[in-house]
C-alpha cells in the first residue's frame, strides 16, 4: 500500500482551498454557537454528556452536507482534469488512490470536529457546567463515524462518475433523499396510509425499522440510545444504539467498497 | 528480461477496434520509437501499459510484471510522462517532485531535478500557471526522480520550444548513457529519428512494422534520395531514369527538376543512363530517406 503520500496531498488541498476552509469554518462556528446557547437555551443540568444530544440535532443535516462537500469532487475533478492520470502513473494502486483520498479528507474533517468539539467542551463545562469525559469523548468519536460516512458517500459517487459536475448532482442528491426529504417523505407516508384506513397506529414495526437506517436516523439514535441520559428512552420499534453503531460502519464502507469497484473497474481514457 | 513485453494485445470499445494483437518487446536499455498517426492507438498502448484502461485480450509486462495484475509493481521502476494529463491544482513545481519523491520512496533534491529540465527559477509557482512546455518539463523531471529503469513519454515534446526539445534529447541520451530504457510516443518524426535506435508503426491499431532506423532504409529501396537539374528535361528523360536497375521512383517535380529514388548503389547508374541518353546534368544532390519518407511510406499502405 502506498495511500500516505495520497492522503498527505488530499489533507493539503483541503487546507489550502480557500472554499474548504469556510465550510470547515462554518461547521466549527457552528458547534462552538451550539455550546455557547446551550447553557441558554437547553434544560439543566448542564454537562457535556447532555450537550451530545443537544448537538446532534445540528450536527445530523449539516454533517451530512459537509461530508458530501469534502469528498464529491476529489476523483472525479482530477480524473476530469487529468491530475488523475499523473497521480495513477506513479506507483499507487487505485486502491491507495481511494483509501489515501478517503482517509486525506475524513481525517481533516476529524481534526476539525475534535478542534471544535474541544472548544464547545470548554464553553459548556465554564462556568456552570459538568465535565462528563467518556460520553463526551464518545460523541467525538460517533461524530467523527458520521461525517465521514458522509464523506465516504461523496467519494464514492466521486470514483463512479467521470466528471466533477456528474458527482455534484448525484451526490447532493442522495444527501436531499437520505439526510433531508426522508422524515418528511416518510411522514407523507404514515399520513397516507392512516388516511387510506390501511394503517391506524402508524407504520409496520418493520417499515419503521427500515426507515430507520438511514445514516442521519442511526446516528441520532446512537446518541440517544448511548450516550446522552437526558434523552427521552427510543420507542420498541427503533433499533438499538449499538446496531446503530454498525449502521453507520455500514454505511460508511458499503457506499466506498461500491465506489471503488466501479472505480477499479473504468477505464481512464 | 524484457522492458516491455506485449503478447497479442488488443483493445476494442464497442466496434471500434484502438488496438489489433499488437505483439511487441522492447529491450531494457533501447530507445524505442513509437510512430503513427493521430489515432493509431498509441496513446491506447500506452494507457494500457499504464492500467488506465483494461485490454480486452492478450496481456503486458513491463520487466517482467503484469501491467494489469501488477500494475504497482510494473510502474514501481519506471518514470512516466503520460498524454493528458494535468498538474495538482494548487501544487507548485517544487511540490509536485516532492510528491513524486515521496510517492517511489526516492531520495533526490527536488530543486535539482527542476534545474535539470530547466525550471528551476519556476519551482515554487503554482505548476497551474506553468505553461504547455514548462509543464511538460516538470512532469518530465517527475518522471526522471528515483532514476527509472524505464522511461514511457507519451508526445513528450509537445508544447516545448525548440531549446525545451533539444533539452529533452540531451536528457533522454543521459539516461540512455545510464543505462535507462526510454519508449518514445510521438507523431514528430525528427524527434524520434534523433533519440531512438528501434521505431515501431503503429496504423489503424495494427503494429505494421518495426525495425531499425537503417533496417527501414534497407527494406525501402536503400533510403537514396536524387534530386537532379538536367540542362533540359525531356519527356522521355524520366522515361529513361525509370527503367534504370534499382529506380523505384522517378518524377519530374518541376520544368528543370528531376527526383529519383533508388537503391544506394544505383545513383551512379542514373547518372551514367542520363549521359548516355544525351542528357547533361547541371547539378544534382542525394539525400537519405529520411524517417518521414519511410513513415509515409508505411502508412500511405505500401507495405502496411
Amino acid at each position: 500500500m502506498n495511500w500516505r503520500p495520497v492522503a498527505r496531498h488530499e489533507a493539503g488541498v483541503l487546507r489550502s482551498t480557500r472554499s474548504f476552509r469556510y465550510l470547515l469554518g462554518a461547521l466549527v462556528a457552528t458547534v462552538l454557537l451550539s455550546a455557547y446557547v446551550y447553557p441558554v437555551i437547553g434544560t439543566p443540568p448542564y454537562s457535556t454528556a447532555r450537550f451530545t444530544g443537544f448537538l446532534a440535532g445540528s450536527l445530523t443535516g449539516l454533517l451530512a452536507f459537509v461530508g458530501v462537500l469534502v469528498g464529491y469532487g476529489a476523483v472525479a475533478g482530477d480524473r476530469e482534469s487529468g491530475a488523475l492520470r499523473l497521480s495513477l502513473s506513479l506507483p499507487r494502486s487505485r486502491l491507495d488512490v481511494a483509501v489515501g483520498t478517503f482517509l486525506g479528507r475524513a481525517g481533516v474533517l476529524a481534526g476539525v470536529l475534535v478542534a471544535a468539539m474541544a472548544g464547545a467542551g470548554v464553553l459548556v463545562v465554564y462556568p456552570y457546567g459538568q465535565l462528563v469525559v467518556g460520553p463526551f469523548l464518545a460523541f467525538v468519536g460517533v461524530a467523527i463515524l458520521y461525517g465521514s460516512l458522509w464523506t465516504g458517500i461523496g467519494l464514492a459517487v466521486s470514483m463512479a462518475v467521470a466528471t466533477k459536475r456528474r458527482a455534484l448532482i448525484v451526490a447532493f442528491g442522495l444527501v436531499l433523499l437520505l439526510a433531508v426529504a426522508w422524515e418528511p417523505a416518510v411522514g407523507l407516508l404514515e399520513y397516507g396510509l392512516t388516511r387510506a384506513g390501511l394503517s391506524t397506529d402508524g407504520l409496520p414495526r418493520t417499515l419503521k425499522m427500515l426507515i430507520g437506517l438511514v445514516p442521519g436516523a442511526a446516528f441520532e439514535r446512537v446518541v440517544t440510545s448511548l450516550l446522552d441520559p437526558g434523552a427521552p428512552p427510543s420507542g420498541p420499534s427503533a433499533l438499538g444504539g449499538v446496531t446503530s453503531l454498525g449502521v453507520l460502519a455500514l454505511w460508511t464502507i458499503g457506499p466506498l467498497g461500491a465506489g471503488y469497484w466501479r472505480f477499479a473497474r473504468s477505464d481512464l481514457a | 528480461m524484457p522492458a516491455i513485453d506485449a503478447t497479442d494485445i488488443s483493445k476494442r470499445y464497442g466496434t471500434v477496434t484502438a488496438l489489433d494483437r499488437v505483439d511487441l518487446t522492447v529491450e531494457a536499455g533501447e530507445a524505442f520509437g513509437f510512430l503513427g498517426p493521430n489515432g493509431a492507438g498509441k496513446s491506447t498502448f500506452i494507457n494500457i501499459l499504464l492500467d488506465f484502461v483494461t485490454p480486452s485480450a492478450g496481456s503486458v509486462s513491463i520487466f517482467g510484471h503484469d501491467c494489469q495484475n501488477d500494475g504497482v509493481a510494473a510502474r514501481d521502476r519506471i518514470g512516466v510522462l503520460p498524454e493528458g494529463y494535468a498538474p495538482y491544482e494548487r501544487l507548485t513545481g517544487r511540490q509536485h517532485v516532492e510528491h513524486a519523491i515521496r510517492a517511489k520512496d526516492a531520495d533526490a533534491d527536488p530543486i535539482a531535478v527542476l534545474d535539470r529540465v530547466g525550471i528551476r527559477d519556476a519551482a515554487d509557482r503554482t505548476a497551474s500557471d506553468y505553461s504547455t512546455g514548462m509543464t511538460q518539463r516538470l512532469v518530465l523531471a517527475m518522471a526522471l526522480v528515483g532514476q527509472p529503469d524505464l522511461l514511457i513519454l507519451d508526445e513528450p515534446t509537445a508544447g516545448l520550444d525548440p531549446n525545451g526539445a533539444a533539452r529533452m534529447r540531451e536528457i533522454l541520451q543521459t539516461e540512455l548513457d545510464r543505462g535507462a530504457t526510454v519508449f518514445f510516443s510521438s507523431h514528430i518524426l525528427e524527434q524520434v529519428e534523433a533519440v531512438c535506435d528501434r521505431v515501431g508503426i503503429l496504423q489503424n491499431g495494427e503494429l505494421v512494422a518495426v525495425d531499425t532506423i537503417d533496417g527501414f532504409r534497407d527494406t525501402l529501396g536503400g533510403g537514396t534520395k536524387l534530386r537532379i537539374t538536367p540542362e533540359t528535361l525531356h519527356e522521355d528523360t524520366v522515361a529513361t531514369v525509370r527503367r534504370v536497375a534499382g529506380v523505384e521512383t522517378a518524377v519530374a517535380t518541376s520544368e528543370d527538376r528531376l527526383e529519383v529514388t533508388c537503391t544506394n548503389d544505383a545513383k551512379m547508374d542514373v547518372l551514367v543512363a542520363l549521359q548516355d541518353a544525351g542528357v547533361d546534368v547541371v547539378d544534382f544532390r542525394t539525400e537519405e530517406s529520411s524517417l518521414e519518407d519511410m513513415f509515409v511510406e508505411y502508412t500511405s499502405g505500401g507495405h502496411a
